[in-house]
């Protein structure tokens, strides 16, 4: 799987979970910001954490990662990142 | 007896405190309010007894907590608590603790996020109950994110710590008593400390009597509300545009709070008003468009209407998140909101009764809460332990 398939899934799902359409408006790439650029609060994250751990299966433990972050990571926490975890998740997986 | 409120300088957080004062009041117990007189004497009823706390800066506390609230999500937690919380806190211990030793309160009233006087408290030894005007303060709102919870519990004991006062793990919320002001149809029951009292609803009508042109309001049409509160028009701009341009031509009049420089023009079915009568006007609408502050969510809920929820900040994704779980209401994106999305959730509550006979529940169960009489009540009972 691309990298750039990861992306498009998590847009996907990202889209889903701020009950949005992916149009002009939420152009989603790897340095958008979920706090600033999304504005995602915390039980969206959540939800968005359960869509892709269903989607991807256990071995991307999203909950469990997000769990970890400290208040200042999930502050700075970019579209990115999440691509990162889940590419690492894949293949260790 | 002596009971004592000790509220921060937040509108939503000090109404709630008036009928609680009002049913111990009738009990023939004296009410004070400690917090900030300039905010306190536009809300309190005339004649009401205020400790005020220095008027440095009068408006700085609600500066700081508005720009808090510029920010969303875990941003808007941290600038809060580091900017708001924690400062109001230190900045006000030692003036809270000499009203309080003057006063000599026989019980105390504390707001969750007036700490300086659950601090007081504990200091002085006098018994207090905190109140959680929202229930999102003292949920498991956090849950998933255990080191946010840890450094949410650490600022606070910092806190503690460099005032010198012991209060244990939690020293902002009493071990005695947690006055939520809803009920577990609503809120749930996840994360709450055992001391935790659901007393429903706290609501008051607001002694200032707003105008309002009643006979706009037609027989036989539905109608809908759309508030965003107090604090958030500025913010409102696409969502006044899709307000006017999605509800306009629905088959139902939608009063809008909105101010008249964001909202020039309007169809005949919307009518603009920069303030509503917001409680008496709830007994003619069939729904409520709201940014899920809570006090606005209760007030709707307690008339059994059903709700389009759009959170902006703060507690309300929380509240909005109860709403929906409740069943009583739809959510949208505020920053991305769009007509056709409004309009959709607008007639889907309007026309579903699912989401009705959902409210109608919660009103039941806020009907049959103790509310501010059995509020009244537990703050009594803590005193003569």
């Amino acid at each position: 799987m691309s990298r750039e398939q990861t992306l498009r899934t998590l847009a996907g799902f990202i889209a889903e979970v701020l009950d949005d359409e992916l149009d002009d408006d939420l152009d989603i790439d790897e340095d958008t910001s979920f706090s600033d650029d999304l504005e995602l609060e915390s039980i969206e994250f959540v939800a968005l954490a359960e869509l892709v751990q269903s989607h991807y299966g256990d071995h991307v433990d999203f909950v469990g990662w997000i769990s970890n972050l400290e208040l200042d990571a999930i502050i700075g926490l970019s579209v990115g990142d999440v691509v990162d975890f889940i590419e690492r998740s894949v293949e260790a997986g | 007896m002596k009971v004592l409120f000790v509220v921060p300088p937040l509108t939503g957080h000090i109404l709630p405190t008036l009928a609680v004062a009002e049913a111990l009041s009738a009990r023939g117990h004296a009410v004070a309010w400690l917090g900030h007189a300039t905010k306190l004497r536009g809300l309190l009823p005339e004649g009401s007894t205020i400790l005020p706390l220095g008027e440095g800066d009068p408006a700085h506390a609600e500066f700081v907590a508005s720009r808090a609230r510029s920010a969303r999500g875990m941003a808007a937690l941290k600038l809060f608590w580091e900017e708001f919380v924690a400062p109001l806190a230190l900045a006000s211990f030692d003036e809270t603790e000499a009203l309080v030793r003057a006063h000599a309160p026989d019980v105390m009233v504390v707001d969750h996020q007036a700490m300086a006087g659950a601090l007081v408290a504990r200091k002085l030894g006098i018994p207090f109950a905190t109140s959680a005007t929202t229930s999102a303060s003292v949920g498991d709102t956090l849950e998933a994110f255990p080191k946010v919870a840890e450094w949410q519990r650490e600022q606070v004991q910092a806190v503690a710590v460099q005032l010198g006062v012991d209060g244990g793990d939690t020293p902002d919320v009493s071990d005695s008593r947690v006055l939520v002001f809803s009920t577990p149809e609503l809120a749930g029951t996840g994360g709450y400390p055992p001391q935790t009292l659901f007393v429903g609803p706290s609501l008051t009508t607001r002694r200032v009597a707003v105008p309002f042109p009643w006979e706009w309001l037609e027989a036989g049409r539905r109608k809908v509300l759309v508030s965003l509160g107090t604090l958030n028009a500025e913010r409102g701009q696409r969502f006044y545009d899709a307000v006017v341009e999605g509800l306009g031509g629905l088959d139902a009049q939608v009063v809008l709070v909105a101010p008249a420089s964001m909202v020039p023009e309007t169809p005949e079915n919307i009518l603009r008003r920069d303030y509503v009568p917001q409680l008496a006007l709830l007994s003619h609408v069939d729904a409520v468009v709201t940014h899920a502050g809570h006090n606005t969510t209760v007030e709707a809920l307690s008339h059994g209407l059903p709700l389009v929820v759009s959170p902006i900040t703060d507690d309300q994704p929380v509240v909005a998140a109860q709403v929906t779980a409740a069943g009583a209401g739809v959510r949208v994106p505020f920053g991305r909101i769009s007509a056709n999305k409004l309009r959709d959730a607008v007639v889907a509550v309007l026309d579903e009764p699912a989401y009705r006979q959902a409210a109608a529940r919660i009103a039941t169960s806020f009907a049959e809460a103790g509310g501010p009489a059995q509020a009244a009540e537990a703050v009594l009972a803590l005193a003569s332990r």
